[in-house]
């Protein structure tokens, strides 16, 4: 009989669906390819067949496996509450312990991302080459047309400063009196390479609320397109590797600015424990846990008089997307809008499907890019139909696809971190 | 397995993109919302026109190839698993509203469009297709006309048939046909189009519809009737209709399903109830009021404990949230459900439910009884195991008898579910042998090959 541990271990999630098939409803996949493999009952369903000894991880199912966002749509509006997405990753760590990652997700996840320090060189090799890549508008890049088979990407291009070489270890308040509170920052990897500007901003923000920030050096990758890859081995690395960054740092809450990356290491408890004792330590770190959203609106508790928008942004109509991580991952939706809808001198408008996937699902772009154009057209008839200037997130995940298909569309929307609009 | 020669000829019709054949899409279009009906089809093709239907189905009928028409896969009777292999015609692709018509209130299209999509399309011109299977997520127009689908609102609108005024349906020879119309009255000749609907698609693929609608209700109320009987409950729903109140829903929950729901999504349903009926009047904002009142009223004299008026729209929506979450609870408790789809006339509701209860104790089993109440569709459902020998025996046993009674107080096997693979040994015990007679013969007119669904409705 063959070890299936992984497996096993998603077995009572697997359980739960009763094929109603409601999730067809909800799966940005399923919307655009209409097959039963798309979606959340039919990838279920094959997952029971291998767990009964009826299927074999044949690279179709791989595929089938493959092709999920994780958006976490179905599992929302499951009437049998059923976990799909931890079905996906436990089918995607059972493959993966089969087959192996495969040489290039191998060479990225294990030998690159796993250690700050190559992830770091790699990067700055990249940033180096950069210029060969033509600028389709500021600090906008696509793909030069000799590699146009890979189609005409837009993306923001690598800082010509990463964030970890501009930040001090400790920030205290600015106002010079004793914090009300010390928090460790967690940068991410795309905030640290294509956005430092956020993170300088946020402790920025938050130093000027009294509060004392510190930013541990030994932090890393959060770990989120490695563990959801099925990759859990060096998602327990890199989850052990941040619990130690931020452990003597005597810190009440770790704070970040991405979405994603807030939700990745909220979640390690879920996804990575393979002991009662790595459960228990991963639940203690998630209590320390706070999205930048989450934590202005819920733990500072800033009154509404006293979020200010910033000059450039006067007289704009904004709307806000709903980073799956955000909205789904950890229950936050009321947060973002009430920081909007405190800002003085901008329109809020709602979205209409402000919490459908933008179509990014971290490595899923890379693989189908396709099918992520066709789900972000959807997303930009949102938002063209809010006739906003400007697209409001909190993921740098989300900002790259949104910003890419904006472009591609020859929209007129800017996409911003909330972050960028106030003061 | 199909000849490769003929996979290549369905890949010309269709576009290699619409042909499917990996031995894991095959497993993954072998299941219904059913939980035990599974086979494998031989192939699934999407059609997208109703051209490549009718190519598809010339070639199938040459080769004589079973075709199962396919659309949301949520149907719970096993009528779209290719129960003899085959071609499973996954209509999905088929989604297109062709049109909308304000002016005389009806709607062409496509059979893939699923009902959520056209209800949502359809409320941005004010209007509405009533027929509300709760299925309604994933249920296509093709599967709703030809399970002849009903749901909660059947009370006071009726069921599907009522709703389709012409389907066009390709024939399993190939021949493209339309019947109806597009009119509200037709009688030209014998109504073919009704043998069609609820035909569990044994008769030809449906490539378009048009349906009737109607106007979107003003306003809505909900109100939650508590009893210490459930059986008092049954017998409220006809003393409310017989005083002059026609609700759109009158829905039925009993204790076992309350306390489910309030462990699932906690609501404040009172737990100790023995049952609750939910009420939803529409229509214009006064009348809706003054019927919300009456049925406080009639409901209280008739014996109910307590009536809970919805504040608002989100405080109703938590009601029929947790009705619909019924279902859920129900198939999460247990390793094996039989739900039933027994329908009854409105007034024996009380004498099905008392049935119910008293083989629960008599087999020593779990029967839940939910369901539309209000048009004497209920849906008792046996909790049980399928490898639990002993258990398993009891429950069949209970579900014949249930079946038995619906019949004796002069009701029906099924109400909306369809007979599919689910309910076909008990169809020969429930119909004469004459019509069954009548409808193999008019089978085996439109269908000499055999190829359409076989192995469905009968034995």
């Amino acid at each position: 009989m063959k070890d299936l541990k992984e497996l096993k271990k998603i077995e009572e999630f697997s359980n739960q669906c009763m094929k109603c098939g409601f999730c067809s409803f909800f799966c940005p996949v399923y919307q655009e390819e209409k097959m039963e493999t798309s979606v959340a009952r039919g990838k279920n369903f094959l997952v029971k067949q291998i767990l009964a000894g009826n299927q074999e991880f044949t690279p179709e199912m791989a595929d089938i496996i493959g092709k999920c966002l994780l958006c976490k749509r179905c599992a929302a509006n499951c009437p049998a509450k059923t976990q799909i997405d931890r079905v996906v990753v436990g089918a995607r760590a059972q493959l993966v312990k089969e087959k192996g990652l495969g040489a290039i997700k191998n060479f990225a996840f294990r030998k690159v991302m796993a250690n700050r320090k190559a992830f770091g060189k790699y990067a700055r090799l990249m940033q180096k080459f950069q210029w060969m890549m033509p600028t389709t508008e500021g600090k906008i890049k696509h793909l030069p047309d000799f590699v146009k088979g890979l189609g005409k990407r837009n993306f923001p291009s690598l800082s010509k400063t990463f964030l970890r070489d501009q930040v001090k270890p400790v920030y205290k308040p600015q106002n010079g009196e004793k914090p009300k509170m010390r928090v460790g920052f967690f940068m991410g990897c795309a905030t640290d390479f294509v956005y430092p500007e956020l993170g300088l901003k946020l402790i920025d923000f938050l130093t000027r609320h009294g509060v004392e920030v510190v930013v541990p050096e030994d932090q890393n990758c959060c770990g989120a397109a490695i563990y959801f890859s099925g990759d859990l081995e060096t998602g327990r690395m890199l989850a052990d590797l941040n619990i130690k960054a931020f452990k003597d740092l005597n810190v009440d809450y770790i704070v970040t600015a991405c979405g994603t990356c807030s939700s990745t290491l909220k979640d390690y408890q879920k996804y990575l424990p393979d002991t009662e004792e790595q459960k228990e330590r991963y639940t203690e770190f998630e209590k320390k846990i706070k999205d930048s959203t989450e934590f202005v609106i819920d733990i500072l508790k800033i009154p509404p008089q006293d979020f200010k928008l910033r000059k450039e942004f006067e007289g704009k109509t904004v709307t806000w997307h709903d980073p799956c991580h955000l909205v789904r991952y950890q229950n936050i939706k009321d947060q973002p809008r009430a920081i909007l809808k405190a800002l003085k001198g901008i329109k809020y408008v709602e979205m209409p499907n402000a919490d459908m996937c933008c179509g990014m699902g971290g490595s899923f772009s890379v693989y189908h890019y396709d099918l992520t154009k066709k789900i972000a057209g959807k997303k930009m008839d949102g938002i063209k139909a809010t006739g906003a200037d400007i697209v409001v997130t909190a993921c740098p995940g989300c900002m790259i696809n949104l910003i890419d298909n904006v472009l591609l569309n020859k929209m007129p929307q800017k996409v911003h971190h909330f972050l960028e609009l106030v003061e | 397995m199909l000849k490769e020669s003929l996979i290549s000829e369905f890949q010309k019709i269709v576009g290699k993109d619409n042909v499917l054949t990996a031995p894991e899409a095959m497993k993954a279009y072998s299941y219904d919302g059913t939980t035990s009906w599974i086979h494998e089809p031989d192939v699934v093709i999407f059609p997208t026109t109703t051209d490549e239907v009718s190519r598809i189905m010339k070639l199938a009928n040459a080769e004589k190839i079973p075709v199962t028409p396919r659309g949301g896969g949520t149907n719970v009777s096993g009528g779209s698993v290719p129960w003899h292999g085959g071609i499973v015609l996954a209509m999905t692709r088929m989604n297109k509203i062709l049109k909308i018509d304000k002016e005389n209130l009806t709607a062409t299209v496509e059979p893939g469009v699923v009902l959520q999509d056209l209800t949502l399309r359809l409320m941005k011109d004010g209007l509405f297709f009533p027929p509300d299977p709760q299925s309604f997520l994933g249920a296509t127009m093709g599967g709703i006309i030809s399970e002849n689908a009903g749901g909660p609102a059947c009370v006071k609108y009726g069921v599907t048939k009522q709703y389709i005024l012409g389907i066009e349906v390709v024939l399993p020879t190939g021949e493209v046909v339309h019947l109806g119309g597009r009119t509200l009255k037709n009688v030209v000749g014998y109504d073919l189009l009704h043998i069609f609907i609820s035909a569990e698609g044994t008769l030809g693929v449906i490539t378009s519809a048009e349906l009737k609608l109607n106007p979107l209700p003003l306003a809505k109320k909900t109100l939650c009737v508590v009893y210490d009987d459930v059986a008092v409950a049954g017998e409220s729903v006809y003393h409310v209709l017989e005083n002059g109140v026609i609700p759109d829903k009158i829905e039925l929950i009993d204790n076992w399903v309350i306390n489910r729901i309030e462990e699932m999504m906690p609501i404040g349903l009172p737990k100790d109830a023995d049952a609750c009926l939910l009420f939803e009047v529409d229509g214009i904002p006064e009348a809706v009021e003054k019927e919300a009142e009456k049925i406080a009223e009639i409901t209280k004299k008739y014996g109910a404990k307590e009536v809970r008026v919805a504040k608002d729209a989100d405080d109703a929506n938590k009601y029929w949230m947790a009705r619909r979450a019924g279902f859920a609870a129900v198939f999460g408790k247990a390793k094996t459900v039989f739900a039933e789809d027994v329908t009854v006339p409105r007034g024996n509701i009380p004498k099905l439910i008392n049935r119910c209860k008293e083989l629960a104790k008599k087999y020593n089993l779990e029967i839940v009884v939910l369901g539309h109440a209000g048009d004497g569709n209920l849906h008792p459902a046996i909790l049980t195991d399928i490898n639990n020998k002993d258990h398993y025996d009891r429950a069949l046993k209970a579900m014949d008898a249930i079946i038995e009674g619906a019949v004796e107080f002069g009701g029906v096997l099924s109400g909306e579910h369809g007979i599919g693979l689910e309910k076909q040994k008990f169809m020969k015990k429930v119909t004469e042998p004459a019509v069954i007679n009548m409808m193999k013969n008019i089978k085996a007119l439109i269908d000499p090959n055999n190829i359409m669904n076989p192995g469905k409705i009968w034995e």
